[in-house]
């Protein structure tokens, strides 16, 4: 039971030293760990309880970076989650969102120091989203929920602190991006229609696992007074063909669908495949609208040529491209078009099990 | 005694610390000798050096051979700085001109000049902390490259030729005796 006293400050007991935590926060700061929030200062008992929770060994490398002769194991790995604000039991997510970021060809190259600076779209399915109280809800992108915003924040940390990708320094973001290592979505495997997400990324069975790609953007699409699924599909064609984002002569996008949207789809009788081929077959510019744009170098063909004025160029190819993902609040129709940096490595990791 | 706070870099485990990394000998000069041109598929990066070649065909009768780079984000492997190292006597690189490609420019330097080859890298100016930063990294602080003025990917095909003509002096002076600084920045 908490007594107020007249001075308004909580008394018991076991209240912890607030003087002594800002001293500690400062430290973190003036080492030059921060992101600039503030960070858990982390100690051997805590360290402990984080490697507590997973069977690898705490030297065990989980990801590197050849060009900048830096890598990362498990217990860099889990001083970064546990200073991100992660509870100990989050830390199988944070690896398994790791390991999946790093299949992406884009983090392994120069996509952390990149001029775009990118930033990763983490997706976790399964049990584990109810277990650690993931929000499956409203409010998808965040923020609210601390799993949903630590495990991300993270990921963000072991690449700045166990990489030394600074900001100005090896980090060269022109502009970034709102939400740079705050997005973290978990399935709203319970309003989708359509198989859960790591099922496209090849895990299986309704296990828990971790998606993750990285991104460049996103936009929404609030399409909510038509009956007619065609039309909603017309008004993301229309978001998911921004010129402005294209660069190469294909390009990725994420559609997280609200599962208003999601369910008007497969009323229809639309599969996630339906909804890909649809964007695969429609997205692209003729060589004209390229070039009025001074982007005529961006429709190359497979022959090395470029599309012609006339000649419609496509910037969807493959099913990989469009991953399609459901979350969000059945409350309003409103979806969002995820501009991916790169391409999704099109596979998915299980969160793993202490041995 | 209350416990530590730990350290979240890792770098006590990990392999940062890098050895010094040696710098080429440079050349008594360039007549007559075997020029390699990295290019880096940047816009522009091969008309740029495209002219740097011509230019040094004409002024010092050096024989040019073009290769390009298989990732403009990453140094190139090991067995491409081989075959650079055995076919060339002195390698210009670049155009680095973004955040990954500039810092992999100068990180190909540093490899090349370990492996006995002078090397002049141009990255544009914009990126000269991330291109000090990775050579520090690459146990080179202060490695020396050569900088032009930020954007070049946007240049027409003459001003491409202008800024490879600007540049040149300051890449035969980072190749040859006695080795000046053309950078613009200061050493420290």
């Amino acid at each position: 039971m908490t007594a107020v006293n007249t001075e308004g400050a909580a008394a018991t007991a076991a209240a912890p030293d607030p003087d002594e935590a800002q001293r500690a926060i400062e430290y973190c700061y003036e080492q030059g760990w921060s992101d600039g929030l503030p960070l858990v200062p982390v100690s051997k008992p805590l360290l402990d309880a984080f490697l507590a929770t997973t069977g690898k060994d705490p030297d065990e490398i989980i990801g590197a970076l050849e060009q900048v002769g830096r890598d990362v194991n498990v217990r860099t790995a889990a001083i970064n989650a546990a200073m991100a604000g992660c509870k100990p039991e989050y830390f199988p997510v944070v690896l398994a969102a790791f390991e999946a970021l790093m299949r992406e060809r884009a983090a392994r190259g120069g996509g952390f120091q990149s001029t775009s600076g990118p930033s990763p779209l983490i997706v976790v399915n399964g049990p584990v989203r109810k277990e650690l109280g993931f929000n499956t809800a409203g409010g998808a992108f965040g923020p609210g929920f601390r799993p949903n915003a630590t495990i991300p924040r993270a990921v963000g940390l072991i690449v700045r602190n166990a990489f030394g990708i600074h900001p100005h320094v090896l980090e060269q973001a022109t502009q970034g991006l709102p939400g740079r290592w705050q997005v973290c979505i978990a399935e709203n495997e319970e309003e989708s229609p359509w198989e859960p997400f790591a099922e496209n990324g090849g895990v299986t069975g309704g296990v828990s696992a971790v998606s993750a790609t990285l991104t460049r953007t996103m936009e929404f699409v609030d399409n909510r007074h038509t009956p007619n699924h065609e039309d909603v599909l017309r008004d993301i064609e229309d978001t998911v063909n921004r010129m402005g984002s294209l660069i190469f002569p294909q390009t990725s996008v994420a559609l997280v669908l609200c599962p208003e949207h999601a369910q008007m789809f497969a009323a229809a009788g639309l599969s996630k495949a339906d909804v890909q081929n649809w964007m695969i077959n429609k997205c692209g510019h003729t060589g004209r609208e390229f070039k009025l744009a001074g982007k005529e170098n961006v429709p190359r063909k497979p022959d090395g040529t470029f599309a012609t004025d006339e000649e419609f160029h496509r910037i969807l190819s493959a099913p990989q491209q469009v991953p399609v993902i459901v979350a969000g609040a059945k409350n309003a129709a409103i979806s969002m078009v995820v501009r991916i940096f790169g391409e999704w490595s099109g596979s998915s990791v299980p969160v793993g099990e202490k041995k | 005694m209350p416990n530590a706070i730990l350290d979240p870099t890792g770098t006590v485990t990990n392999s940062a610390a890098k050895p010094a990394a040696p710098r080429a000998p440079r050349l008594a000069s360039l007549d007559g000798k075997r020029v390699g041109l990295l290019i880096n598929t940047k816009q522009n990066a091969r008309p740029f050096l495209d002219e740097v070649g011509r230019l040094l065909e004409d002024r010092y009768g050096v024989t040019v051979t073009k290769r390009t780079k298989l990732n403009f984000a990453v140094p190139e492997p090991e067995n491409v700085i081989k075959e650079l190292v055995a076919e060339n006597d002195v390698i210009i690189t670049g155009v680095g001109d973004c955040g990954s490609c500039s810092a992999a420019a100068t990180a190909d330097g540093v490899v090349l000049e370990a492996a006995g080859v002078p090397v002049a890298a141009i990255i544009t100016d914009s990126f000269i902390p991330t291109a000090d930063a990775m050579a520090a990294l690459r146990g080179a602080p202060g490695y020396k490259y050569a900088t032009t003025a930020h954007p070049v990917a946007v240049l027409t095909e003459d001003k491409v030729k202008e800024r490879a003509a600007q540049v040149l002096d300051d890449l035969v002076a980072l190749l040859v005796e006695p080795a000046t600084a053309p950078n613009t920045k200061d050493e420290a």
